[in-house]
C-alpha cells in the first residue's frame, strides 16, 4: 500500500466538514445519556473519537474543541477543558492514520494510550485550576477522597483515572460497533475510512 | 409584493445594550475577563484573600438588568452559581494549610482553604457569568453572522451553526431511540453494568443514521451552491445599536484604570 | 429531434470496491423539455444512473466511469460548480435535504440563492413565487425540522426549483411519504412539466409516469432493457417478470383481453381505461 500523503487541507473534505457537527452533537448526547442513565462517566468524547478515526487528527481536534466551546455556553467550566479534548482528537487521529486500529489488539493498545493521554492532560487543569473539584459527579468522588486525607494528585488519579479509562473503553467500543456496520461504500468516502474496511466485504 | 418575509426574519433589539453589535459585546466580555484576572491579583488582608472578585461579580447582574435580560438569565446563572458553590465548599473544607480558622468536629477550615475557595469559585463565577450575559443577549443566528462578517471562513460558520442545530436534533432523536429500546425490553434501571449496557443500543443507531445521512447532505449543499466561489448575499443583517463606541471606550477605561490601580498599589506596598 | 439536455453514451460505471459495474454500457438521450420516467426493480441502477447524470458519480462517489456524459453538449468537468444552476436534484429522504443552518423555511429556501449571490430583493420575489407554487407559504416561519415528511419534501423541492434549473432529476421523491404527501409532490411535478422543464423522474408509483411521461426507460441489472413511449412500455406484459410493476389498469386491461374482451389498446391511465373499457363493452353488445 502506498504511503498516503496527508495534509490539513485534504482532511477537511466536505464530508468531514459535515461530520464535525455530528461529532459535536454525539458528544453532547453521549454526555446527556450518561447522566440520564446515571453512569459515573462523562462519555462526551465519542464524537471526537470517531471524527478523528474517520478524518484524522485535525478534524478530531476541531470537533473536540467546538464541543467544549458550545457546551461551555451552558456551563463555562467546560471552556477550561478545551485543550483536553483537542489533545484527545489529535492523538486518536494520529493513531488512526498510522493504522493503529486495524486489529483488535491494536484497538486495545490505542485505547489505553488515549486514556492515559486524557488523564494526563486533564489532571493539571482539574487540579491547578479547580483544586481538584469541578463540580461534576466524578470530581465529587475525588473531593471525598481528598477529605479522607488523600493528596490532591493521588485522589485525582485514583478516581478520575479509573473512570476515565472506563469512559474511553466504552467510547471506543461504541465507535468500533459503528465502524462495523457502516457500509464499505460510505467508509471509502472518508479520508481514513479505508483503514476500516472489512476484508470480507468485496461487494457493494 | 409584501416586503414582510425578509423583515420578519431580522432581529431588532429594542434595548440598546442587548442590541450592541456582536463584536462590541465580545469586547466587553474580553475587557471584563481581563479585569477579573487583574482584580484577582489583589491579595487583601493578612490572609491574602482575593476579595475584590466578589463585588466585581455584581457587575454582571447589573449588566443583565440594563440589557433587559435578567429574567432570562436566571436559569443559566443558577447553574453557574451551583458549580461555583460546589467548588467553594470543596475548597473551603478540603484544602489544608495555614491557621485553622474554624473547626467543628472533624470539619476544619484553614486559611489556604478560604483563600483558594474565594479565588477559584469567584473566578469561575465572574468569567462564566459574563459569558452568560453574552449568550443571553445574542442569538445563534447573530453569532454565526458576526463570525462570517469578521472574516471567518463561511465553512467554519456553517460548522458552528450546524453543530448547534444538530445538538437539538440528535438530542431529540436520542430520547425517542432510548424509549424505543426501553419498549423493546432494554433495561435502563438497575446496577451499573445493566445501565452501561443500555447505552449502546441507544447510541449506535443514532450515530449510524447521522453519518449515512450526511452523505446526501453533502450533495444537497453542493446542489445549493455551497462551494461556489462568488460573493454571497445575506438576507439577515446585523444591527448596530449606536452605543458601540461608548461601550468600547467605557470598557477600555475601566480595565485600564484597574490595571493602573494595581500597578500603583503594588508600588506603594 | 430536439437537442439533448443530457446525453450519455456507452456509460459503464462501477462503484468503488464493487466487483460488478452498477451501470453497463448505457446510452440514452434526454431531450430538452421532455419528461422521462425511469423504472425498474430495486438495485437495477436507477439511482446510480441519476447520480451519474448529475455528475455526483464519479466525483463524489468515486468509482470508475467509462463512456461520456454530456450536459447541453458539454462534459461535466467543464461546468465545475456551476452545474448546480443547470441541474436540480431531489433525493428520496427529505430530512437529508435540510441544510441544517437555517431556522425558518423561508430562509431555507433562500439559502441556495444566497450562495449564488443573487440580490436580496430578487431573492424575496423568487422565494415567494416558489413557495406559492409548492404550497408551503403558510410554513414560511416554521423551523424546517418541525415539518412532516411531505412538507419537508416540498421544501426540498422548493429550495431546488427556486434556483431555476432547466433540468430536474428527481429520485423517488414520494417513497417515504404518505398518500397525502405523495399527492402534493405529484402536483408540483405536474406544474414543472407545464413550465417545460426537462424532468427525469425515478418512481415506483408508475401511475404518475403513465400520466405525464413522454418516454419511459426500464433498467435491470444496470442495463437499459426497454425504452419507449409509456403506452408501449407500460402495457408490455413481459415487464413484470423483469421486476417492473405495471399500472393496475394495464394489468386489468390485459386480464380482460385474455378473457376475450375486445380491448383495442391496453390502457395505462384511468382515463384511458374508462374509454377503452367503454368501447370494448359497446363492441361486445354489438353497438358500433
Amino acid at each position: 500500500m502506498e504511503k498516503k500523503k496527508y495534509s490539513i487541507k485534504t482532511d477537511f473534505t466536505m464530508l468531514a466538514i459535515l461530520l464535525i457537527p455530528i461529532g459535536v452533537a454525539v458528544n453532547f448526547v453521549g454526555g446527556q445519556l450518561a447522566s440520564i442513565l446515571k453512569l459515573p462517566m462523562y462519555l462526551d468524547t465519542i464524537g471526537t473519537i470517531f471524527a478523528a478515526l474517520l478524518c484524522g487528527p485535525w478534524v478530531g481536534a476541531v470537533t473536540g474543541a467546538l464541543t467544549n466551546v458550545l457546551t461551555g455556553i451552558a456551563n463555562p467550566v467546560n471552556f477550561a477543558f478545551i485543550p483536553v479534548n483537542i489533545i484527545a482528537g489529535l492523538v486518536t487521529g494520529f493513531l488512526a492514520r498510522k493504522g493503529m486500529f486495524s486489529i483488535w489488539w491494536k484497538w486495545i493498545l490505542s485505547m489505553l494510550i488515549m486514556a492515559a493521554v486524557s488523564i494526563i492532560s486533564s489532571a493539571p487543569i482539574v487540579v491547578l485550576v479547580f483544586g481538584g473539584v469541578t463540580g461534576s459527579g466524578t470530581s465529587l468522588i475525588t473531593a471525598a477522597a481528598m477529605a479522607a486525607g488523600a493528596n490532591i494528585w493521588a485522589a485525582f488519579f485514583g478516581t478520575e483515572g479509573i473512570f476515565t479509562v472506563l469512559d474511553r473503553v466504552i467510547s471506543f467500543v461504541i465507535c468500533w460497533m459503528v465502524m462495523k456496520v457502516i457500509p464499505a461504500r460510505t467508509l471509502v468516502k472518508f479520508p481514513i475510512g479505508s483503514n476500516y474496511l472489512h476484508k470480507k466485504s468485496q461487494t457493494k | 409584493m409584501e416586503n414582510n418575509y425578509i423583515e420578519k426574519i431580522q432581529i431588532h433589539r429594542k434595548n440598546r445594550i442587548a442590541g450592541l453589535y456582536p463584536s462590541a459585546k465580545g469586547f466587553i466580555v474580553l475587557a471584563y475577563s481581563i479585569s477579573t484576572f487583574i482584580l484577582g491579583t489583589f491579595h487583601l488582608t493578612d490572609m491574602r484573600l482575593d476579595l475584590l472578585l466578589i463585588p466585581w461579580f455584581f457587575v454582571i447582574p447589573v449588566l443583565c438588568i440594563i440589557s433587559g435580560v435578567l429574567a432570562k438569565s436566571m436559569k443559566a446563572m443558577k447553574a453557574v452559581a451551583t458549580v461555583s458553590a460546589i467548588i467553594f465548599a470543596a475548597q473551603l473544607f478540603l484544602i489544608p494549610g495555614g491557621k485553622v480558622l474554624w473547626s467543628f468536629g472533624f470539619l476544619k477550615i484553614y486559611v489556604y482553604g478560604l483563600r483558594s475557595a474565594i479565588r477559584l469559585s469567584f473566578l469561575v463565577l465572574d468569567v462564566a457569568g459574563i459569558f452568560v450575559w453574552l449568550f443571553q443577549t445574542t442569538s445563534n443566528k447573530e453569532l454565526s453572522r458576526a463570525m462570517e462578517d469578521s472574516g471567518m471562513n463561511y465553512k467554519a460558520a456553517y460548522v458552528f451553526m450546524s453543530s448547534l442545530q444538530m445538538i437539538d436534533i440528535l438530542g431529540k432523536n436520542s430520547k425517542s431511540i432510548m424509549n424505543a429500546q426501553r419498549a423493546r425490553g432494554v433495561e435502563t434501571e438497575g446496577n451499573l453494568i445493566i445501565r452501561a449496557k443500555a447505552f449502546f443500543p441507544s447510541l449506535v443507531p443514532l450515530i449510524l443514521g447521522a453519518i449515512i445521512g450526511s452523505e446526501e447532505r453533502v450533495l444537497t449543499l453542493e446542489a445549493r451552491g455551497f462551494s461556489m466561489q462568488c460573493q454571497k448575499t445575506h438576507l439577515f443583517k446585523l444591527d448596530h445599536s449606536g452605543l458601540e463606541k461608548p461601550a468600547v471606550i467605557l470598557s477600555t477605561l475601566i480595565t485600564s484604570a484597574l490595571l493602573a490601580g494595581r500597578v500603583i498599589w503594588g508600588i506603594m506596598r | 429531434m430536439g437537442d439533448y439536455a443530457i446525453e450519455c453514451k456507452n456509460v459503464t460505471y462501477t462503484y468503488p470496491l464493487a466487483e460488478n459495474p452498477a451501470i453497463q454500457d448505457l446510452s440514452a438521450g434526454f431531450e430538452k423539455g421532455g419528461f422521462y420516467g425511469i423504472i425498474g426493480e430495486n438495485g437495477a441502477g436507477k439511482t446510480t444512473l441519476c447520480v451519474i447524470l448529475r455528475g455526483f458519480a464519479p466525483d463524489f462517489y468515486k468509482g470508475e466511469l467509462t463512456g461520456q456524459v454530456l450536459v447541453e453538449g458539454k462534459t461535466i468537468p467543464e461546468y465545475k460548480t456551476e452545474l448546480a444552476a443547470k441541474i436540480g436534484y431531489v433525493f428520496q429522504n427529505p430530512f437529508n435535504q435540510i441544510s441544517g443552518v437555517k431556522e425558518t423555511v423561508f430562509e431555507e429556501v433562500s439559502y441556495g440563492l444566497e450562495n449564488f449571490g443573487v440580490p436580496v430583493d430578487e431573492i424575496e420575489e423568487r422565494v415567494i413565487n416558489v413557495m406559492q407554487m409548492t404550497d408551503i407559504e403558510e410554513l414560511a416561519y416554521k423551523s424546517p425540522f418541525e415539518l412532516s415528511g411531505g412538507q419537508m419534501q416540498r421544501v426540498a423541492l422548493a429550495s431546488v426549483i427556486v434556483l431555476e434549473p432547466d433540468i430536474l432529476i428527481i429520485d423517488e421523491p414520494t417513497s417515504q411519504l404518505d398518500p397525502e404527501g405523495t399527492d402534493s409532490v405529484f402536483r408540483i411535478i405536474r406544474e414543472l412539466k407545464e413550465k417545460k422543464k426537462t424532468i427525469i423522474l425515478v418512481e415506483h408509483k408508475v401511475d404518475l409516469i403513465a400520466e405525464y411521461a413522454d418516454e419511459v426507460l426500464v433498467l435491470k441489472n444496470g442495463k437499459l432493457i426497454a425504452q419507449g413511449k409509456p403506452e408501449d412500455i407500460l402495457s408490455d406484459m413481459s415487464l413484470p417478470e423483469q421486476g417492473v410493476a405495471l399500472p393496475q389498469v394495464a394489468v386489468l386491461g390485459n386480464m380482460l383481453r385474455q378473457k376475450g374482451f375486445p380491448i383495442d389498446r391496453i390502457p395505462i391511465t384511468e382515463k384511458q381505461a374508462a374509454e377503452e373499457f367503454q368501447k370494448a363493452m359497446s363492441r361486445r353488445s354489438g353497438r358500433p
